[in-house]
């Protein structure tokens, strides 16, 4: 997936309440950030950043029921009509016996199915670069990004004011 | 507002239905019941087992959270310590059981049969015999006695360590660290006595048969009826205006644990069930055989009203957050747990009673046989009836009434708790 390359103008912050309060601030002048970077995950910032509920579990969700339907109709299709066996004078179908077996696989369609939709989503996975910004912020810099495309000098300019102002403690700008 | 005030409407309400209970037991006593009483015995014995048990385990839970360091919760533990303390009434409860069984009051159980034991005896029944040795009067009485005295002990014991942090502060946290000394004592005596506490009052009612996963199984409904209750209480003293900073982000995570522990406790009673209807070992299937032939509705009813419903309600992020809908799936879980000991214990106990009424206190038949003797529905056996439900709320009035007392006498949120910072700030999402 190689589209255009993103023009990124980013400042990095020593803090997390100063990046907190500068994703605030970038709200309130209405700054459309491209994405923000933390080394670990930092508390209330999706919500200023107003995310939407992530969907993950709503996959989830659909490929555990997969894994249900699958295992109980698959023993069900096995033990009536395909290959019936009688253990221990129970009946053909006897519901109890699956329903171990429905439940591990519900779990692992769910688990398995989560990860790669997660991986997919995000674009991550084997071979895929992903280009870092700065190697600090996977270590002690919490970093607010912005793509400027097409961006004039005057609006440069206000995002530099915007980092001078909110406590930046560097600016740099990179094409990824 | 940090100073709970229980106020004479709320006391009233709850002496209200400490007089019903009251009344309905009289009545259940008096006028409805066999010749052994075992309609009343059975409800006393149910609700003081339920509601001595969710005691225990609020305190279990409270212990092990607080042995995991763990800071989310000790805004509101005051509740914890306050429901707590019923440990003592509880223990006052059995020793009513205690004092009917050796006066004769009740044929709650069969062992409690001198005859069975003596292989001189046309009665003589190997295998109540050969559990003699932990299931008799002696045990039950001293165990009883010990093993829940020494709860209620730990109970008071954490209690007033807790608010001795309050009023007499110091910067090595000395009462912190010995209020971990008991808690971990506690943690150990608690895991282990409280099994045996529940193989004697509620597994020991169907004296033949045994489930290695029982006493986990009464536990696990405890803990989701306890922590139901707490949930209520949060969200009813949340709107007299106390508890501000109990936020949505608590009752998420105590959302999970009853999402996750009526999660667990099906999982116990679907393994006990299963293992026991695949080996289709005669004396292990009667305590289901009974179930179904003459439990059918409520052995389902249990499974839905504990396992579907919160499955279902709770499993939603944003559900866990909402007062409205946390209510409701406490009090569903709450009087659902309330059926599910309503199951374990009733039917053994009707069996027994019908044994006892037919053939002469001494002399005992095998269970299937008298299964098959009752049959239909026996009002306040094989379904709660109004006088169930009576007692039921009687007994609720009581714990609550000692509950609130309790939580007027020290302030609501610890003032010199080393992890309150955490608890007030705490964020799930």
């Amino acid at each position: 997936m190689k589209s255009q390359n993103k023009e990124i103008f980013y400042g990095l912050y020593d803090d997390d309440e100063d990046l907190m309060k500068a994703v605030k601030a970038a709200n309130k002048d209405h700054l459309e950030i491209y994405d923000v970077y933390t080394p670990f995950p930092v508390h209330g910032l999706d919500h200023i950043m107003h995310f939407s509920e992530s969907r993950l579990h709503i996959a989830g969700f659909v490929f555990g029921a997969m894994g249900t339907l699958t295992a109980f109709l698959f023993m069900t299709w096995v033990f009536t009509r395909d290959w019936p066996i009688i253990f221990g004078g129970k009946p053909y179908w006897s519901v109890p016996a699956f329903i171990p077996i429905t439940f591990e696989l519900t779990v692992l369609f769910a688990s398995i199915g989560m990860v790669v939709s997660y991986y997919i989503v995000n674009g991550m996975g084997f071979g895929v670069e992903n280009p870092t910004l700065d190697d600090r912020i996977t270590d002690d810099k919490f970093c607010i990004a912005f793509q400027t495309n097409g961006y004039s000098d005057d609006q440069i300019n206000q995002l530099s004011n915007f980092f001078q102002s909110t406590g930046a403690s560097e600016t740099s700008s990179k094409v990824i | 507002m940090n100073q709970f005030t229980f106020e004479g409407s709320q006391k009233r309400l709850f002496l209200g239905m400490m007089v019903l209970g009251v009344i309905c037991m009289a009545s259940t006593f008096l006028f409805d019941d066999d010749a052994l009483h075992t309609r009343f015995w059975t409800n006393f014995l149910h609700n003081s087992v339920y509601f001595t048990g969710i005691a225990f385990v609020l305190l279990f839970f409270y212990a092990a959270s607080t042995l995991a360091y763990a800071g989310w919760f000790v805004n509101f533990k005051r509740v914890f310590e306050a429901y707590t303390q019923f440990l003592w009434v509880g223990l006052g409860l059995m020793l009513v059981i205690i004092a009917g069984m050796w006066m004769h009051a009740h044929h709650l159980y069969h062992w409690t049969d001198e005859s069975l034991l003596d292989p001189n005896s046309p009665n003589y029944d190997v295998v109540v015999a050969g559990k003699s040795g932990f299931i008799n009067k002696y045990w039950y009485t001293f165990g009883t006695i010990l093993f829940v005295g020494t709860w209620a002990f730990c109970a008071t014991k954490l209690r007033q360590l807790s608010v001795d942090e309050d009023n007499n502060p110091n910067p090595e946290y000395s009462q912190y660290v010995s209020f971990k000394k008991y808690a971990a004592f506690f943690m150990f005596f608690g895991a282990f006595t409280s099994a045996a506490m529940i193989w004697q009052w509620v597994m020991s009612i169907d004296v033949h048969w045994y489930s290695t996963m029982f006493a986990w199984y009464a536990t696990a409904s405890f803990l989701v009826a306890g922590l139901a209750l707490v949930i209520a209480t949060l969200i009813y003293l949340k709107s007299k205006g106390y508890y501000e900073s109990v936020l949505p982000d608590h009752f998420h995570d105590l959302g999970k644990y009853i999402f996750g522990f009526s999660i667990f406790w099906t999982y116990l009673w679907f393994d006990q069930f299963m293992l026991i209807w695949y080996v289709n070992n005669g004396e292990e299937t009667v305590y289901f055989q009974e179930r179904f032939n003459n439990y059918s509705f409520l052995f389902y009813a249990n499974i839905a009203i504990n396992f579907v419903l919160p499955f279902l309600i709770l499993m939603r992020n944003s559900v866990k957050r909402k007062a409205g809908i946390m209510m409701f799936a406490a009090i569903v879980l709450f009087f659902g747990h309330w059926l599910d000991f309503f199951q374990m214990i009733k039917p053994g106990a009707y069996i027994t009673a019908q044994e006892a009424l037919a053939h002469g206190a001494g002399h005992a038949g095998d269970a299937a046989h008298a299964a098959a003797e009752h049959g239909g529905i026996v009002m306040g056996f094989t379904i709660p009836g109004l006088l169930e439900l009576g007692t039921f709320i009687g007994f609720l009035g009581l714990f609550l009434y000692l509950g609130f007392n309790q939580l007027a006498k020290a302030s609501l949120e610890p003032k010199n708790d080393p992890y309150l910072g955490e608890a007030l700030h705490h964020e799930v999402i």
